[in-house]
């Protein structure tokens, strides 16, 4: 008896005290949310594919969402659930989501866009009566299209084709490139990698496609393997918001810096530094923070059954692609030196130099895009 | 001369029985497993397990199922006497073998998304089921004739099963589809369903536990096996062949991990060999240290193995419904506190008895500072907001955390000055 009653109590009272921690059901993780839902609130959640500060930006939006759109008031909670980068982690955090009856909406950035795992628990929510999104990145538009009512994020193949013609317009010799990404899989990545080969076009040829599953080290590493392996590389080309920082890093540490065209997509604090410092020659950058402010204004709107915000987010809704919102992006480039001009772009791409962006970035208290 | 009547002594044998089967150690766990589903119901403001508890209980069962199969090979190979921390790579690797063999054998239909033959998913399966016990083999032949402590073979295998598991995958897909890939999808619903049905697993977790517990307590073999773990020197001088044990239990730990790898793959429908299972080989031993084995070797039970992982998952399904979201952030926290807290106390009943102190001289006083800041730094991230705000919290937990082992050391210090000063039996004997 001694034995099990020992163990049992000193258990149970091991437990008790990490339930006294957690200061019965009302604590709050900072780093992730913006809060935590109390009795009766819903929450509406946007789940990120990884970890890194394109994020960051995302959450803002989505904070600011959360205050302009009164969600308190109506009940709401708006929270940025962020995954460790794999899909095994978001099946895990959906499964979690199914049995837990507070959540009404999620939009997500699936690590892949072909994982049928997760596109049936996203199917199995929608079943459940939770409205589902796809933010930054989406399912496979040919196959797994009903797992998510609508996309909300970049153009991401207009966006390759942009960063591709930074790549032509710096180098009209053309060249040869190598494109470091973090999941090859994810449907973002998969559009910008095309994006990149038809906006760069014949003269440039693609030698690797290389992954790091974000692993920071790997990305840097992937870089100094790719200027080892290949001496007539002169292109680098970053897809995903950290590879720009990895790929500049690593070029400073090679000193070799003259012999690269460096083209990057998006704006992590970092890369923002380095681009002043001359490490980088261009950047493509979305707009997450449009992309958690919109998410969130759409999913409330889904369960407001408001169709008003609806038509007016997708007034092409029922046609070809009337499931897309674009949040837009910009092409950024040095103040000075640069030999890209905004008549080299699409129409609806903006044209910023990088003070410019930098000032805009000032306007909606962002550090990073 | 008449005998005594026949039932009396086997009821009191049956009693007996039954006394002994109430007062096992696992069933600490069962209550402790209560106490954490009660908890979790009460400190989930939306009440989860109340409204909704089918839900959950799939999850936990689900969970439980695939940590279970991979943690008995973890037991069995701890109560020998060794460790294997290769679980987590063993079931990537194997997952991604099941893969490539399915990609060898179809690679039209898995390209495509068609469904497989039975004979391409059947031959797939028997051939990771090869290679796990090829793996545990290699392991046994690592540390019996090489030589290597397993710590240190499990540890190379653990690192570079991966990357061969990677470099398999990516010159597969490159040779087969043309395009290098570092991942397999998997389509192939009847595939899947050996994982996603959960009935499944768990049927197939139960089956190899009562197994496993039938070869630990019931033959020759497992209590070759507990000898082994609890003196090898001893184990072997009986003339018991201490190196086959280890083969069998090192295979039965790499072909359980390779089910869980196939199990695995058809859950996540992709075989990626870099980050699928990643980290799991801890779960498998903190839920066989939780159930009572001992990494000293020797000591442990598979029931109590069973316990441990439902415990484990438990509470990391609790700490999800009350953290709520962002949960995983401290799901590592909890359950290394959990691990640290079942064993210590066992341990401190143990030690204690012995007038062991814990935290004595200078490195008891930088424990008491260690512990202390850790309880500040919990109490400012988990508790809730209050008008003192986070640091304040802090401080005053760390403080109270710090005046706390203060007055235990000089508890301790006190018992052991008394135990010092207290007469010896051979003194009292003198003074008669």
């Amino acid at each position: 008896m001694r034995t099990f009653s020992m163990r049992a109590k000193l258990i149970v009272s091991a437990l008790l005290g990490l339930a006294a921690l957690t200061g019965c059901g009302t604590s709050t993780n900072r780093t992730t949310n913006s809060g935590q839902a109390s009795t009766g609130e819903r929450r509406i959640i946007i789940m990120t594919n990884g970890n890194s500060p394109f994020w960051d930006a995302c959450r803002v939006g989505l904070q600011e969402a959360e205050k302009n759109l009164g969600l308190n008031k109506a009940g709401f909670r708006a929270i940025l659930e962020v995954n460790d980068g794999t899909p095994q982690g978001q099946i895990d955090k959906l499964r979690q989501f199914a049995s837990q009856s507070d959540i009404v909406a999620l939009g997500i950035s699936p690590c892949d866009a072909a994982n049928l795992a997760v596109a049936e628990l996203m199917r199995d929510l929608k079943k459940r009566g939770v409205h589902v999104v796809t933010i930054d990145s989406d399912m496979d538009r040919e196959t797994l299209r009903d797992t998510r009512f609508a996309f909300i994020g970049t153009d991401n193949l207009a966006g390759g084709r942009e960063l591709g013609k930074c790549a032509k317009n710096l180098r009209p010799e053309g060249g040869e490139y190598v494109t470091f990404v973090g999941r090859t899989g994810a449907q973002n990545a998969i559009d910008r990698v095309e994006g990149v080969r038809q906006g760069a076009g014949d003269k440039f040829k693609a030698l690797d496609n290389m992954a790091d599953e974000t692993d920071l080290t790997r990305a840097r590493e992937n870089v100094r393997n790719a200027i080892r392996n290949h001496p007539k590389l002169n292109t680098l080309v970053g897809i995903w918001s950290y590879n720009a920082p990895a790929i500049a890093d690593v070029v400073k540490e090679m000193n070799n810096r003259k012999q690269f065209t460096i083209v990057t997509f998006d704006a992590e604090p970092l890369a923002i530094r380095q681009m002043g410092e001359g490490l980088i020659d261009a950047m493509v950058v979305q707009n997450p923070y449009q992309m958690g402010y919109q998410g969130v204004r759409l999913l409330k709107a889904l369960v407001e059954k408001d169709q008003g915000i609806v038509k007016e987010m997708f007034p092409n809704l029922g046609k070809t692609d009337g499931d897309i919102y674009d949040t837009g992006i910009k092409v950024v480039v040095p103040d000075e030196g640069s030999a890209l001009k905004p008549e080299m772009f699409d129409k609806k791409t903006e044209f910023l130099k990088l003070s410019d962006f930098q000032r805009w970035l000032k306007k909606y208290d962002l550090t990073g895009s | 001369m008449t005998s005594a009547p026949p039932s009396v002594p086997s009821r009191a044998s049956a009693y007996a029985s039954l006394r002994r089967a109430l007062l096992r150690p696992e069933w600490g766990l069962v209550l402790a497993v209560a106490a954490v589903v009660v908890l979790t119901g009460l400190l989930d403001d939306r009440h989860n397990y109340w409204y909704n508890p089918g839900d959950s209980a799939i999850n936990v069962l689900r969970q439980t199922s695939m940590l279970g199969i991979f943690s008995l090979g973890a037991a069995i190979v701890i109560i020998s006497g060794g460790i294997d921390l290769s679980s987590g790579s063993v079931i990537a690797f194997s997952g991604s073998i099941c893969a490539t063999l399915m990609v060898l054998m179809a690679p039209e239909e898995m390209k495509a998304a068609r469904l497989l033959g039975l004979g391409t998913i059947s031959t797939a399966i028997v051939g990771t089921l090869v290679v796990g016990l090829l793996i545990g083999s290699l392991h046994a032949w690592l540390i019996t004739v090489v030589g290597l402590p397993p710590f240190v073979a499990t540890l190379a295998t653990l690192v570079g099963l991966r990357s061969l598991g990677r470099a398999i995958v990516e010159n597969v897909t490159a040779a087969t589809w043309g395009g290098r890939s570092t991942q397999i999808q998997i389509y192939d619903s009847r595939f899947r369903y050996l994982a996603t049905s959960v009935w499944i697993p768990a049927v197939l977790f139960v089956v190899l536990a009562g197994l496993a517990w039938l070869l630990l307590s019931r033959t020759v073999i497992g209590r070759h096996l507990h000898a082994l773990g609890g003196n090898e020197q001893a184990a072997r001088l009986s003339g018991i062949q201490t190196d086959r044990l280890k083969w069998l239990a090192y295979c039965i730990s790499a072909v359980l991990s390779s089910i869980a790898g196939i199990l695995y793959i058809g859950d996540q429908s992709a075989a990626h060999p870099q980050t699928l299972g990643q980290g799991y080989e801890l779960n498998a031993i903190a839920a066989a240290v939780v159930g009572g084995c001992s990494l000293r070797g020797g000591v442990g039970t598979i029931p109590g193995t069973v316990l441990g992982v439902l415990f484990l998952r438990t509470v990391i399904d609790g700490v999800a419904k009350v953290i709520k979201t962002g949960a995983d952030v401290y799901e590592g926290l909890i359950v290394g506190s959990v691990v640290v807290v079942a064993v210590a106390f066992t341990q401190f009943r143990q030690a204690g008895g012995r007038g062991k102190r814990f935290l004595s001289g200078p490195l008891g006083i930088a424990t008491a500072i260690n512990l202390s800041l850790l309880a500040g730094v919990l109490a400012a991230l988990l508790a809730p907001k209050t008008f003192l705000g986070e640091g304040m919290l802090a401080l005053i937990t760390g403080g109270v955390t710090l005046l706390v082992l203060i007055v235990l050391r000089w508890i301790e210090g006190r018992r052991t000055g008394n135990a010092r000063t207290a007469p010896l039996p051979s003194d009292k004997l003198r003074s008669a």
